[in-house]
């Protein structure tokens, strides 16, 4: 501090200065810009339309958007802040090759070489899907496109997936297996007209509070919330049903149960629109109120009105997130939630869907166009035809085409442990706090040959155990599209260009295309996004995500427009909703009601770990904190990791508020954390959030992952508490 | 339960006709309305007219808890993550699975009465004619953070890097030009608005309001914010950080000062009695040091201000502000302080009568002091013990000083001095044992929350100082000589100065969720 500030003379009146610009207003001066990009939000999936406010080629400020149809220029507490994420002290600015264990500044040129000759070298001496590829949610679709066909054709490794795998795999498992095909049948708007809401396993009032609005826009609504926490989305709920851990299969076969004892099932739509009804039917049967209420702890009274409530609704909405993606059973779950919206006809009508709605960004847009868990467009590796299709397109001989998807995330990792692959190639995902059993993965990690990071932060505590990082540019300083979880594809633009020298993704990807020496083959002429979306377009065309409709310039104008939108379509209202005329993506047109069991969680409590862990989200954060621990306002606003338990529980333990504990697992140990005891967990669980490295929920998480959609079981791990030793 | 202020209402679907419509700016530029989102069902429409202000109403019904409003209140004034001039805290009751827990956003009340505009000594706050919104200059602010202990709700807070005050003028500037609050245009919910009241039915409404029904009424301040409860919240839901009691600022200039002008005006009366009573004629030394001892703390005062070069401003309100009577007592008997001992060195005339004016300001100056500290939003501190804990510091290491200087320049007669300190430390020591039993019985939050911190976190500081003050007792009755009554001196003067480091620490302010607490109850 100066001298003159000390004594008092400098009151630095300057940085403090109001002003007023034409599109804020009257607002701190610092914050006033040469100029505003629209562009749609980087975190959640909600997808709001916002402008970044530039000055000096800065990065200074955001604005909700008012016209755009999402968020009407709301924005949550990470949007609001978004911009300085961009200016971030941990972002990644040159390329670094390890040498000697020390991280190096190395020229792009001889860093992909590098590269490339590495994963060559894995190739020829251990096969071509000895290298992995692990991407994400956060880039933009036409990035997402070109890194599948880059992997696939370029690379010639099928063992691509994403994080994706880690949040929405399960949800698209379960409408591939219900509907024929992946994609969201319902929109936002649906909160707003139906006229019972039933939310499983989705604190939305954390995790997308944008979306809560809609729920005031509909006040003469029932809102029923499944949730064994009393999340703040729970207490917000006309009805909570607090379900005992991962109960939510029962509880769903159990209203089916009553739907159909009750008679309540539209008929006339089991009969024209789906299969499989008797095979439900019989599955239920032992699902009888008085079993379901001892599984998930709820009385029979709760179920009968849920049921009734349901299924007598003229529109009824089903939501849900993690609570039910994070399962072994959760492609299950899934369907049983698509089963009951079927059998009552609630879904493809105004407010009624069965709605998975999505973790990040552009998730949606990795299911698309990412080649990971399917074919670019949904198209099914399985199916001659498509492989044929997609291989006339690109004009590659179809035996290029692969005709199974290769090894999923945690598999990858499995293979890693197993030295099959070699090489692993990480893009904007942070797995050592992500993923889970930490202790697995970094043994995986350690064992590779050579492991590349491509991210716009470093370090991270992924990044540390690359041997090359790809600075990359993040949210804010590329251009490209993202897809919302109502399939609404809406435009990201550049405000300001990326730090040091950091590379777009599509240029990254270019240039590894190029040390690979395939681009003239797989990317002729491309130079921009727009040369992605294009060829992306007539990938798309005539298929459920069709774009061919699109153009950058409608799609800005329209507020994002939802997916299909075919050649020569006019209006985007059209295709708010999938499946209006009861016709499914699957080969005769019906969807399929397929009979799914309820099993215990697979980590019961015992009597040396005695507790049940939940793990979830904090509104002020994102993900594993990349960003926003560098936002300060938000590391402010939640700065450290707790751990709920319930009063009676603490008086158990001899624990008091704010002592310090550790939460121990068979695998591992989260060390000194602050206790928070509260009465919104239940005896016997106790609720850590998974944001935060340092206290790393995942240290203690299982290896356990649906069989289908090989999302992990993240939930209900078998813990103890213990005082922080000192 | 139906109180004035707790009826679940319905705004007007009044539009705010200041908002200027919907426009383009420019060829090429985003399509948008000034205001962001659509705010106009949240403002009201007009502007205030005679006998009515602007007010918030916050609908802890809709709050979700997402602190929209925390981040864009920060992004509005471009504050520091570390200050939030809206704050959103929490409150939980019930038990699993029938919990409850509810939010409250809050930032300036603009209150009726404001107390950080009565206490501050430099008149840097004025309450705005035409809006009622409760301003704050930062021109005229000096730093000494009065406010922030005068307020009871934790609103004005220092900026460590202006050395000034800054707090929520409900976006004053945006008003004027038909904007929208930061923190209304920015809450998702809608769950704040800026209303208009009239300030005497408010009044009237508030003084039907008993004082049991809580704040943001219970002080005179009269705060005009108006909170809808939720349909549901459990009856005893509390605010959570009633669990995280953490030790308050210590303020060291300020302990520094308070202890040194108390030693120094009580060192004076002692010396002044020693005159009139006991005939001595070497008391120009003590004289001496005890003035330079009050030069001493008067400059310590300053390091508190963030604007120490500014610190002669603090004279201005003394007809309203006891940290101006304060400054202005303290000025004024340092003056004649020195006078008084020039006397006495000197040995000129009118000795006697200086002593006495010294005395009488110096008494005057402590009485200022704690008046200071009888703030209605720190309960630890406003009771009467305050006053007499600092008359006992002066009583105590006052006559000590005297007797280790006199002792020093060869004095003999002044036994009597190292009983009386011995006979005041005992008081004091007594005072603070009965403090500590009224804290550990009283019913208040704050005051259970102060016997707390000294029980648990600031435990053996508090047995320290136990231990000092009875050296502080013991000390001065076995010292003969000079020596030994420099040490009893320290030994006092240590455990004066640990116990008034624990007088800061360990108050416990009423913060604002705090309040709410009973209105939650009665509302239930």
């Amino acid at each position: 501090m100066s001298i003159r500030a000390r004594l008092g003379l400098d009151t630095r009146e300057e940085r403090y200065a109001y002003g007023v610009d034409a599109i804020a207003g009257y607002i701190s001066a610092q914050k006033i810009p040469d100029h505003w990009v629209a562009t749609t939000c980087g975190y959640c999936s909600v997808g709001c339309g916002m402008f970044i406010g530039v000055k000096d080629g800065r990065a200074v400020s955001v604005r909700g958007n008012p016209d755009h149809p999402v968020n009407r220029g709301n924005l949550c507490p990470k949007g609001l802040s978004e911009h300085h994420t961009i200016d971030a002290s941990n972002r990644a600015r040159q390329p670094l090759l390890k040498r000697n264990g020390r991280f190096e500044p190395v020229s792009w040129d001889a860093g992909l070489a590098t590269m490339a000759a590495a994963f060559r070298r894995v190739q020829a001496a251990h096969g071509p899907d000895a290298v992995g590829v692990i991407s994400t949610g956060q880039l933009v679709t036409e990035e997402f496109y070109a890194l599948g066909k880059l992997v696939q054709l370029g690379l010639g490794t099928r063992n691509l997936d994403g994080n994706t795998t880690l949040c929405m795999s399960t949800a698209v498992a379960g409408y591939k297996r219900s509907f024929g095909s992946d994609g969201p049948p319902g929109a936002y708007e649906d909160l707003e007209r139906a006229d019972v809401i039933l939310l499983i396993g989705a604190n939305i009032a954390d995790n997308h509070p944008i979306l809560c609005r809609r729920l005031q826009a509909n006040p003469g609504t029932t809102l029923i919330v499944v949730d064994p926490r009393v999340t703040k989305t729970a207490m917000m709920a006309d009805l909570h049903l607090p379900i005992r851990p991962r109960a939510d299969l029962a509880l769903i076969n159990g209203l089916i149960h009553i739907v159909i004892d009750r008679g309540a099932v539209d008929y006339d739509y089991v009969d024209r629109h789906t299969v499989g009804f008797e095979a439900l039917t019989a599955s239920v049967r032992e699902y009888t109120p008085t079993r379901v209420a001892e599984i998930t702890g709820l009385e029979t009274g709760l179920l009968y009105e849920t049921a009734a409530l349901y299924s007598t609704a003229k529109a009824a909405f089903i939501g849900w997130t993690m609570g039910v993606n994070h399962s072994t059973k959760g492609t299950e779950t899934v369907n049983a939630i698509n089963n009951l919206a079927l059998i009552t006809g609630n879904i493809g009508r105004a407010g009624a869907s069965p709605f998975s709605i999505t973790g990040q960004c552009n998730a949606m847009g990795t299911r698309e166009a990412g080649f990971a868990s399917s074919l670019p467009a949904y198209r099914k590796f399985e199916s001659a035809e498509d492989r044929e299709a997609l291989a006339g397109i690109w004009n590659v001989p179809v035996e290029r085409i692969p005709s199974a998807r290769g090894l999923a995330y945690p598999d990858i990792i499995e293979a890693a442990l197993e030295r099959k692959v070699r090489a692993l190639w990480i893009i904007a995902t942070n797995p050592i706090v992500s993923f889970p059993n930490r202790g697995a993965l970094t043994q995986a990690l350690e064992a590779l040959d050579f492991l590349v990071v491509q991210d716009g932060f470093h370090p991270t505590p992924t990044s540390e155990f690359a041997d090359l990082v790809l600075p990359a540019a993040i949210w804010g300083e590329k251009e490209g599209t993202y897809t919302n979880s109502e399939r609404r594809v809406s435009k990201v633009n550049r405000a300001v260009g990326p730090p040091g020298e950091a590379r777009t993704d599509l240029d990254i990807f270019l240039g590894v295309a190029s040390a690979l020496g395939v681009r003239d083959e797989l990317f002729p002429a491309w130079r921009t996004p727009a040369d992605a979306f294009e060829e992306w377009k007539r990938v798309s065309a005539g298929r459920l995500c069709d774009y061919s409709g699109m153009t950058y310039e409608a799609i800005e104008a329209h507020g994002g427009i939802q997916w299909p939108f075919a050649d020569g379509a006019r209006d985007p209202a059209a295709t708010r909703r999938l499946y209006t005329d009861g016709v499914f993506q699957t080969d005769d047109g019906r969807a399929r009601l397929i009979p799914v069991s309820w099993e215990p969680f697979p980590e019961q409590p015992t009597g040396e770990f005695p507790l049940v862990l939940n793990t979830g989200r904090t509104v002020e954060h994102w993900h594993t904190r990349t960003k926003t621990a560098n936002v300060p306002i938000l590391e402010r606003l939640s700065p450290h990791a707790w751990a709920e338990m319930n009063p009676h529980d603490a008086r158990m333990l001899g624990l008091k508020p704010q002592n310090r504990v550790d939460i121990v697992s068979r695998r591992g140990r989260i060390r000194d954390v602050e206790l928070r005891v509260t009465e919104t967990v239940a005896p016997g669980q106790i609720f850590v959030p998974f944001h935060y490295a340092e206290a790393n929920a995942n240290q203690v998480t299982q290896s356990a992952f649906d069989p289908v959609s090989r999302e992990p079981n993240y939930k209900q791990s078998a813990v103890r508490v213990e005082r922080t030793q000192a | 339960m139906s109180l004035p202020l707790l009826t679940r209402t319905q705004n007007a679907d009044a539009r705010f006709i200041l908002t200027p419509a919907r426009r383009s700016l420019g060829v090429g530029g985003p399509k948008v309305r000034t205001l962001g989102p659509s705010v106009s069902a949240r403002m009201p429409g007009r502007a205030p007219g005679a006998g009515e202000q602007y007010r918030f109403h916050f609908d802890m019904g809709r709050c979700i808890g997402c602190k929209s409003c925390v981040v864009a209140c920060n992004e509005q004034n471009g504050n520091p993550a570390a200050i939030n001039w809206r704050r959103v805290d929490e409150i939980e009751g019930g038990w699993y699975p029938n919990t409850s827990r509810a939010y409250l956003s809050m930032g300036c009340n603009h209150c009726i009465n404001p107390t950080c505009l009565s206490g501050c000594p430099v008149d840097a706050y004025t309450k705005d004619a035409a809006t009622g919104i409760v301003r704050h200059s930062a021109d005229t602010c000096i730093g000494c953070q009065y406010c922030t202990w005068n307020c009871s709700y934790g609103v004005p807070q220092y900026n460590p890097e202006r050395g000034v005050v800054g707090k929520c003028d409900m976006c004053h500037g945006r008003l004027e030009l038909g904007q929208a609050p930061a923190c209304v245009s920015a809450c998702p919910e809608g769950a704040i608005a800026i209303e208009i009241v009239k300030t005497a039915e408010w009044r009237e409404a508030v003084a039907a309001t008993s004082s049991g029904h809580g704040l943001p009424l219970s002080d005179g301040s009269l705060s005009t914010t108006r909170v809808t409860m939720p349909m549901k919240l459990a009856p005893s839901a509390r605010p959570v950080h009633l669990t995280n009691v953490r030790p308050a600022e210590p303020h060291w200039p300020l302990v520094v000062m308070t202890v040194l002008t108390q030693l120094s005006v009580g060192a004076f009366a002692a010396i002044w009695l020693l005159q009139m009573f006991g005939g001595s004629a070497h008391l120009g030394a003590a004289a001496l040091t005890s003035f330079l001892v009050a030069g001493l703390a008067l400059n310590a005062s300053t390091l508190h201000l963030g604007r120490p070069i500014h610190a002669y401003r603090a004279l201005k309100m003394w007809k309203r502000s006891w940290l101006s009577r304060e400054v202005l007592l303290f000025t004024a008997f340092s003056g004649v302080a020195a006078s008084y001992a020039a006397a006495l060195w000197f040995a000129l005339p009118g000795g006697v009568v200086l002593g006495g004016l010294t005395s009488l300001l110096g008494v005057g100056g402590i009485t200022a002091s704690a008046c200071i500290y009888r703030v209605v939003s720190r309960p630890a501190w406003n009771t009467r013990y305050t006053l007499l804990q600092f008359n006992l510091t002066a009583a105590a290491l006052g006559p000590l000083l005297a007797a280790a200087v006199s002792a020093t320049s060869g004095e003999r007669s002044v036994r009597w001095l190292a009983l009386a300190a011995a006979a005041m430390a005992g008081a004091q020591l007594a005072l603070i044992a009965l403090r500590f039993f009224r804290l550990v019985a009283a019913r208040s939050i704050e005051l259970q929350g102060s016997a707390r911190l000294l029980s648990t976190t600031l435990r053996s500081r508090f047995l320290a100082r136990g231990a000092l003050a009875i050296g502080g007792i013991v000390l001065p009755l076995l010292a003969q000589g000079a020596f030994l009554l420099w040490v009893a001196l320290v030994v006092a003067l240590a455990g004066e100065i640990l116990g008034r480091y624990l007088f800061f620490v360990s108050v416990v302010p009423k913060h604002m969720a705090a309040p709410y607490l009973e209105l939650g109850s009665e509302a239930a």
